[in-house]
């Protein structure tokens, strides 16, 4: 019986993109999110200050 | 925007627990692959990768029918979100699909149909963001990507089959383009689980990315919408 | 759409006719794709060396990127003319249809794309002394060119409405023509190199479906392209 080609670096080198591209994804949403959320207080804090003055 | 619903929070659990058993499943229960050995193992997410990239591709160009004919705001945030994931897994499967190659066809690159086909796509949908970023009107952009996302769905079969009667006709250069003559392997019952399994945990991930993705896409429009409300209003 | 029809054709026609009698006077979207189309051929000429030996084999593919290139140039122009002069405007609250605003301009494209094939052909054939006109090679470029500017009109009006137009439109286009590309230049080799219907005739037959399912859908979504 032949024993399987060393292929295990690639086999990392794979999982390696799979989850990297994943999780970076993943953060970017959430940077994105953290962002988004940040304009939409600051926009309703300029709000109050316009209907106020 | 409101709080994170609660049935949210629950497929966020379902898919991480899910994408956990499937890497387990595909480190540990999978038998290793007599020829190709470990490198094999890669096959599992790298079809469901391209089968999530899909997913996205559809969903964008079902939303873009139903927003050109309901003009809800809603389905162009979800065409939008179709289209971002898609790239992200089509891309994923195309480095892991070129990482496989090397050892297995000895070569980073072939032009094989499903290769080149799924480049084409992450051209196709590069385009697309750059016409939504080159338009400034939210309902134009929303109108304009609607269009392009159907049409270049629409594209895609017809790509497929063009390149695949050129591959046939043409000599095959550097090793072979079909995976039936090198790379191809009998799946055993135990692959055949874990293949499956990981087509579903990837679906879960698509479904809970997507709703993640949707969410956001309404969170930014509010904020546009306000910005546009606050310029008027200083004027 | 259907009760329309005649004055839908009607309509149609008159917009290519506007089209054509002005190009007629002013002459600049034709001159210029023909100008840009022979420089493509010239510059091939010295990137490929197009010497006897290769040309027969790449006749096809340099063929096509010039028709490609001049292509994107004048949809990009004749759509372009319409917004900047407001003609677009106006033609969409003159009552016509819009499906005839869509034909209309997609049969002046097609035209003006086949006169630029109609010149290039002869020059080409006199400057590499080979011979272009054979049936089996305009019918492929009356085939492929319909499909080309099916999808062109389509994109070029939504290219000409954005910020970044002028870069827009070949990177919409092209990687959705890929397999008219594909087969057109795959049928043309063929015919040129003399190969029977029997081996060129699944090309053609893919060209067609490509120009019947994208004038199609083309024609049904450029509503909402040019809705205001």
């Amino acid at each position: 019986m032949d024993t399987p080609a060393n292929t295990i670096h690639y086999f990392f080198a794979g999982y390696a993109v799979i989850f990297g591209s994943i999780l970076i994804y993943i953060i970017n949403l959430i940077g994105r999110w953290r962002k988004l959320k940040r304009d939409a207080a600051m926009l309703e804090e300029l709000e109050r200050t316009r209907q106020t003055s | 925007m409101g709080q994170k619903p609660k049935a949210l929070t629950i497929l966020d659990w379902i898919t991480g627990i899910l994408f956990i058993t499937a890497i387990l499943g595909v480190f540990f229960y999978a038998p290793l692959e007599a020829v190709m050995g470990w490198v094999q193992k890669v096959f599992y997410f790298h079809v469901a990768a391209g089968w999530t990239g899909m997913l996205g591709f559809l969903v964008s160009a079902v939303a873009g029918v139903l927003y050109l004919v309901k003009k809800d705001p809603r389905w162009d945030r979800i065409g939008f979100a179709g289209v971002e994931i898609g790239m992200v897994f089509m891309l994923i499967c195309i480095i892991t699909g070129s990482i496989w190659a090397r050892p297995i066809w000895n070569t980073w690159w072939t032009w094989d149909p499903r290769l080149t086909t799924a480049t084409i796509m992450e051209l196709i949908y590069a385009a697309y963001l750059l016409l939504r970023q080159g338009v400034e009107e939210p309902d134009r952009r929303a109108r304009f990507g609607a269009v392009y996302a159907i049409i270049g769905f629409i594209s895609v079969p017809l790509t497929f089959l063009s390149i695949r009667i050129f591959r046939t006709i043409h000599p095959v250069v550097i090793g072979s383009n079909d995976p039936g003559a090198a790379g191809a392997f009998d799946m055993t019952p135990r692959m055949m689980q874990v293949f499956m399994f990981s087509l579903v945990a990837f679906s879960f991930i698509f479904a809970d990315i997507l709703w993640h993705r949707i969410r956001l896409g309404a969170l930014a429009d509010h904020v546009e919408q306000k910005k546009i409300q606050l310029q008027t209003w200083g004027e | 759409m259907k009760n329309s029809s005649p004055s839908l054709w009607k309509a149609t026609l008159a917009i290519v006719w506007k089209d054509l009698t002005a190009e007629l006077r002013s002459r600049e979207l034709l001159t210029s794709m023909l100008v840009f189309a022979l420089l493509v051929i010239l510059i091939f000429n010295f990137a490929l060396e197009l010497d006897a030996r290769a040309r027969a084999n790449i006749t096809a593919g340099v063929l096509w990127v010039t028709f490609t290139f001049a292509g994107t140039l004048g949809l990009n122009r004749s759509m372009a003319v319409e917004k900047d002069r407001g003609c677009l405007d106006g033609l969409l609250l003159a009552p016509v249809d819009r499906a005839a605003i869509y034909l209309g301009k997609a049969l002046s494209n097609w035209v003006f794309l086949l006169i630029v094939a109609g010149i290039v052909l002869p020059v080409y054939s006199l400057l590499y002394n080979t011979n272009l006109f054979q049936p089996g090679l305009i019918l492929v470029i009356l085939l492929a060119s319909e499909g080309y500017i099916a999808v062109g009109t389509l994109l070029a009006s939504m290219a000409v409405q954005a910020r970044t137009r002028d870069i827009l439109l070949p990177i919409l286009l092209f990687p959705v023509v890929i397999p008219v590309l594909v087969a057109a230049v795959k049928a043309s080799s063929g015919f040129l190199e003399g190969l029977g219907w029997v081996d060129v005739s699944t090309w053609v037959n893919l060209l067609i479906v490509y120009d019947v399912i994208f004038t199609a859908v083309s024609f049904m979504v450029f509503d909402f392209v040019v809705e205001e």
